[in-house]
C-alpha cells in the first residue's frame, strides 16, 4: 500500500525558513518591558528627545490599556517574558559583504541577494532589531527617491519623521500600538517626490532569529503627488519553544493622485504572536492597493486599514490566509471612506485545516460626508477537515442616503464533484485537490510579484502534503 | 440610567463600531408585557402563534418543536413611536422540525430584539423572514442567531429594511454551523434602503464553521432606492412620493405576503404607508 504522507508530516516541513543561526547579538535589553528598558533603548538609538518623550508616553499609554476583549486568545504571551531590543553583532552595510556572513548566509537562503540583482530597485534587510542591509539604485537617487532605515531618517529627515511618526496609528489606538510605540526599532522610510514613478519595486526583509524576542519595526512610506511605488514586505522566523512577538506598524501616506501597491507575504514561525498594524491615508485620486498573504505564526491579529480621505481616493484589498495546525490567524481588513466618490474593493480568500482557526473580520464604514461611497466586500472561506474553524465577522457601518454598499461571503470545502471531474482525466486525487486549492487562490496569486506568487504556491504545497494522506 | 446587555453576537470585534452588544433599559425589562409564551409542538403537529406586541415593556417566546412538527410563528413590534420595547424569541428544532418565522419591526423609539433558532435535529429547518422599517429618529437593534447542530439542517434568513429620517438601526445575523452539521446549508441575505442622508446603518453577517461539509452564503446590500424604477413609475404618472412609496411596499411584500392574518396586514399595510406620507 502507498505511503501516505500524512502519516509522516507531524509538522510542516519549513527548513528554509527554520534554519537558526547562532544567537550572536551585541546586546539584549532585559527581559521585560519598565521605563528603564525603553530609556536604555532610546539611549542606545540616540534618538533626539521628543522621540524619548514620545516612547515614555506610549509606555503610560501601553500600563493603562487593557488586551482586546475580542479576538484570538493572547493569554499566552508574556511581556515580562520578551527581550523588546536584541542589537544584532552588525553595522548597517551598503555591500551584502559587509554583512557577518552568518546573517548573510540567512539572507542568501531567503533568497534577497538574488531578488535584488533581478527585481528590484531597493532592499532593506532586518535582523532582529535593527537593519543590517540597505540599498537603492542609484537612478532613484538621482530622482530624489529616498529609501533607508527608520534611524538614519530620524537623523537625516528629522523635521519630515517627527510630523509623520505614528499619526496614523497613534499609540491610544490599542495596547500594542502603544507597545510599537515605546520600544519600536529598525524598519524602513520611503519618501519618494511628486511626479517620480518607481517602477522597480523597493523590498524590506524583515528576519527575527533570537528566541524569546520581539521585533517592533517602523514602515513609513510617503507618496507625494502623482507618484507611484510598489513597496514589499517579507517576514519569517525559525521555530523556538518560547513565544517571539512580532508589533511592527505600518504608516502610509498616499499623496493626491499617487498610487501605492504594499504586498505581503508573512511566514512567521509557529511561535510567533504577530500583533501587526498597518495604516494607509490616501488623498484626493491616490490609490492604495493592499496584497497580503498570512500564512505564519502562531496567532495573528491584521486587519490593514485604508482611510480614504480625498475624494475618488480609493482601495484595493487582495488577501489570502492559510491557517493550518495549531494556528490562529484572524486578519482582514477595514476601510474608512471619508470623502465622497470614495471607492474600495476588497476580496479574500481564508483556508483552514488539520485544526487551524482562520477568521475573516472586516470592517466597512461610510461618513456622512463620503457621499457616493462604493464599497464591494466578497470573502470566500475553504474548510478542508472538520477538526478546523473557519468564521467570517464583517461590519458595514453606513451613514448617509448616497452609498452603495455590497458584501457576499462563502464558505465550504472542495467540491466532489470537481475532484471526481479532474480525477476522470487520470489526474490523482492528490493532484485534484491541490489543483481546486490553488485555483481558489489564484485570485490573489495573480496579484502578487512573481517570486512571492511562487513561494505562496511552494508554501501551499507543503501545507498540503499534510492533509491529504 | 441603569441598564443591563441584554444581546450579544456570538463573536465580538472592534469596540468603536458598537455592535457586539445591545443594552436595555431596566425600567422596560421590569415590565414584562405578559408572562413567557412557552409553547411546546408536539411531534407532526403543525401549530401557528402570532404575537402582536403593542406596549412598553418586555416580550419573551420560548417554542419547542418536537419531531416532524412544524410552527408558524408571526411577531410583530407595533408599539407607539414614543415607548421601549424589549424582545427575545428561543426555538429548538427537533428532528425534521420546521420553522417559518415572520418577525416584522415598525414602531416603538427604541427597539432591541434577538431571536435564537436551535436546529437541534437532523434535516430541521428554519426560515426566518424580517421587515424593519425605521423612521424620524428611532433605534432598532436586532440580532438573530441561527445555530445548526443537527445533519442535513436548512436556515434561512432574509431580511428587508428601509431606513428614513435620522433612524440608527443595527442588524446582527449570524450563521453558526456547529461541528457535526454534516451536509447542512446556510443562507442570509440583507438587503437596506436608505431614504434619507441622515440614517446610520449597521449590518453584522456573521458565518461561523467549525464543519467543512456544509454550505454557507450570505450577502447584504446597502443602497438607495433604484432610480430607474422611480424613473419608470413616474413617467406611468406617479408622483415622487407614490413612486416611493410603492417601491418601499414591493420590497417589503416578500415579507408581508407571508402575514396570514389580513385584518395585521392591512394594520401594518396603513402604518408602512402613513410613515412614507409624513417624510
Amino acid at each position: 500500500m502507498e505511503n501516505r504522507k500524512k502519516t509522516f508530516v507531524e509538522d510542516i516541513e519549513r527548513t528554509l525558513y527554520d534554519i537558526r543561526n547562532e544567537d550572536r547579538s551585541a546586546y539584549k535589553s532585559q527581559a521585560g518591558l519598565t521605563e528603564a528598558v525603553v530609556r536604555d533603548i532610546s539611549a542606545r538609538k540616540h534618538d533626539p528627545e521628543w522621540m524619548l518623550e514620545r516612547r515614555l508616553e506610549s509606555l503610560k499609554v501601553y500600563n493603562s490599556l487593557r488586551l482586546p476583549t475580542w479576538g484570538p486568545d493572547l493569554s499566552e504571551l508574556n511581556i515580562e517574558e520578551i527581550v523588546t531590543y536584541v542589537q544584532p553583532d552588525a553595522k548597517m552595510a551598503g555591500r551584502w559583504e559587509d554583512v557577518p556572513e552568518d546573517i548573510k548566509s540567512t539572507f542568501d537562503r531567503l533568497g534577497i541577494p538574488e531578488a535584488e540583482k533581478v527585481s528590484l530597485a531597493g532592499v532593506g534587510a532586518q535582523y532582529d532589531s535593527e537593519v543590517v542591509y540597505h540599498s537603492i539604485q542609484d537612478s532613484l537617487i538621482q530622482q530624489g527617491v529616498v529609501y533607508t532605515d527608520m534611524e538614519t531618517a530620524l537623523r537625516e529627515y528629522e523635521p519630515i519623521v517627527k510630523e509623520h511618526f505614528m499619526r496614523l496609528v497613534p499609540p491610544k489606538d490599542h495596547k500594542f500600538a502603544a507597545l510599537h510605540g515605546a520600544v519600536w526599532s529598525g524598519g524602513s522610510f520611503v519618501y519618494v517626490p511628486e511626479g517620480v514613478h518607481v517602477d522597480i519595486p523597493l523590498q524590506s526583509y524583515f528576519r527575527l532569529n533570537a528566541a524569546g524576542a520581539g521585533q517592533f519595526e517602523h514602515t513609513l512610506i510617503i507618496l507625494e503627488k502623482n507618484s507611484s511605488l510598489h513597496f514589499i514586505e517579507g517576514c519569517s522566523a525559525p521555530k523556538y519553544n518560547v513565544t517571539n512577538l512580532h508589533a511592527g506598524c505600518v504608516e502610509l501616506f498616499v499623496g493626491e493622485g499617487a498610487r501605492l501597491r504594499y504586498s505581503t507575504i508573512e511566514n512567521w514561525s509557529r511561535n510567533m504572536m504577530n500583533l501587526n498594524t498597518k495604516r494607509a491615508l490616501v488623498e484626493k485620486d491616490g490609490i492604495i492597493e493592499w496584497v497580503s498573504g498570512s500564512f505564519g505564526s502562531h496567532v495573528s491579529m491584521l486587519y490593514p486599514c485604508s482611510i480614504l480621505h480625498g475624494e475618488h481616493a480609493r482601495c484595493e484589498f487582495t488577501g489570502v490566509t492559510f491557517a493550518s495546525k495549531g494556528q490562529n490567524l484572524d486578519t482582514g481588513a477595514s476601510v474608512i471612506h471619508a470623502a465622497p466618490y470614495t471607492s474600495a474593493n476588497i476580496s479574500t480568500r481564508t483556508i483552514s485545516k488539520a485544526g487551524g482557526k482562520a477568521t475573516y473580520r472586516s470592517a466597512v464604514k461610510v461618513t456622512p460626508n463620503a457621499h457616493h461611497a462604493k464599497c464591494s466586500v466578497n470573502c470566500e472561506s475553504l474548510m478542508l477537515d472538520d477538526i478546523s474553524r473557519s468564521d467570517t465577522l464583517p461590519v458595514m457601518d453606513i451613514q448617509g442616503d448616497e452609498a452603495d454598499i455590497g458584501h457576499e461571503a462563502t464558505i465550504g470545502r472542495i467540491s466532489e464533484e470537481a475532484v471526481f471531474y479532474l480525477m476522470s482525466r487520470g489526474i490523482s486525487e492528490e493532484e485534484a485537490r491541490a489543483m481546486i486549492v490553488r485555483g481558489f487562490v489564484e485570485p490573489i496569486a495573480k496579484e502578487l510579484p512573481l517570486e512571492y506568487a511562487v513561494e505562496m504556491n511552494n508554501l501551499i504545497n507543503i501545507e498540503l502534503e499534510g492533509t491529504m494522506g | 440610567m441603569a441598564e443591563k446587555i441584554y444581546s450579544e453576537i456570538p463573536m465580538r470585534t472592534w469596540r468603536w463600531l458598537g455592535v457586539n452588544e445591545a443594552r436595555v433599559a431596566d425600567a422596560v425589562l421590569a415590565q414584562d408585557i405578559d408572562d413567557v409564551q412557552s409553547l411546546s409542538v408536539a411531534a407532526g403537529e403543525s401549530r401557528e402563534l402570532t404575537v402582536v406586541y403593542r406596549q412598553e415593556g418586555q416580550g419573551r417566546i420560548d417554542v419547542k418543536v418536537a419531531e416532524g412538527g412544524s410552527l408558524k410563528l408571526t411577531v410583530v413590534q407595533l408599539l407607539p413611536t414614543d415607548k421601549r420595547h424589549a424582545s427575545q424569541v428561543a426555538v429548538e428544532l427537533a428532528r425534521g422540525a420546521r420553522l417559518e418565522a415572520v418577525a416584522v419591526e415598525v414602531g416603538a423609539a427604541r427597539s432591541v430584539s434577538k431571536m435564537e433558532v436551535l436546529l437541534q435535529g437532523d434535516e430541521s429547518r428554519a426560515d426566518v423572514h424580517v421587515l424593519y422599517f425605521g423612521n424620524e429618529a428611532r433605534q432598532l437593534d436586532m440580532n438573530y442567531v441561527l445555530v445548526q447542530e443537527g445533519r442535513q439542517t436548512e436556515a434561512n434568513l432574509n431580511v428587508y429594511g428601509a431606513l428614513l429620517g435620522q433612524a440608527d438601526k443595527i442588524f446582527r445575523g449570524t450563521l453558526d454551523f456547529r461541528h457535526g452539521s454534516k451536509g447542512s446549508k446556510g443562507y442570509e441575505k440583507e438587503q437596506v434602503m436608505v431614504l434619507s442622508g441622515k440614517v446610520r446603518n449597521r449590518s453584522v453577517p456573521l458565518m461561523l464553521s467549525g464543519e467543512d461539509a456544509v454550505e454557507g452564503h450570505h450577502a447584504v446590500s446597502i443602497g438607495k432606492m433604484d432610480e430607474n424604477k422611480l424613473f419608470y413609475l413616474m413617467s406611468r404618472g406617479l408622483d415622487m412620493a407614490e413612486a416611493r412609496r410603492l417601491v418601499v411596499e414591493a420590497a417589503f411584500n416578500p415579507v408581508l405576503d407571508r402575514i396570514g392574518d389580513e385584518e395585521l396586514y392591512g394594520e401594518l399595510d396603513d402604518y408602512i404607508k402613513e410613515r412614507l406620507a409624513d417624510e
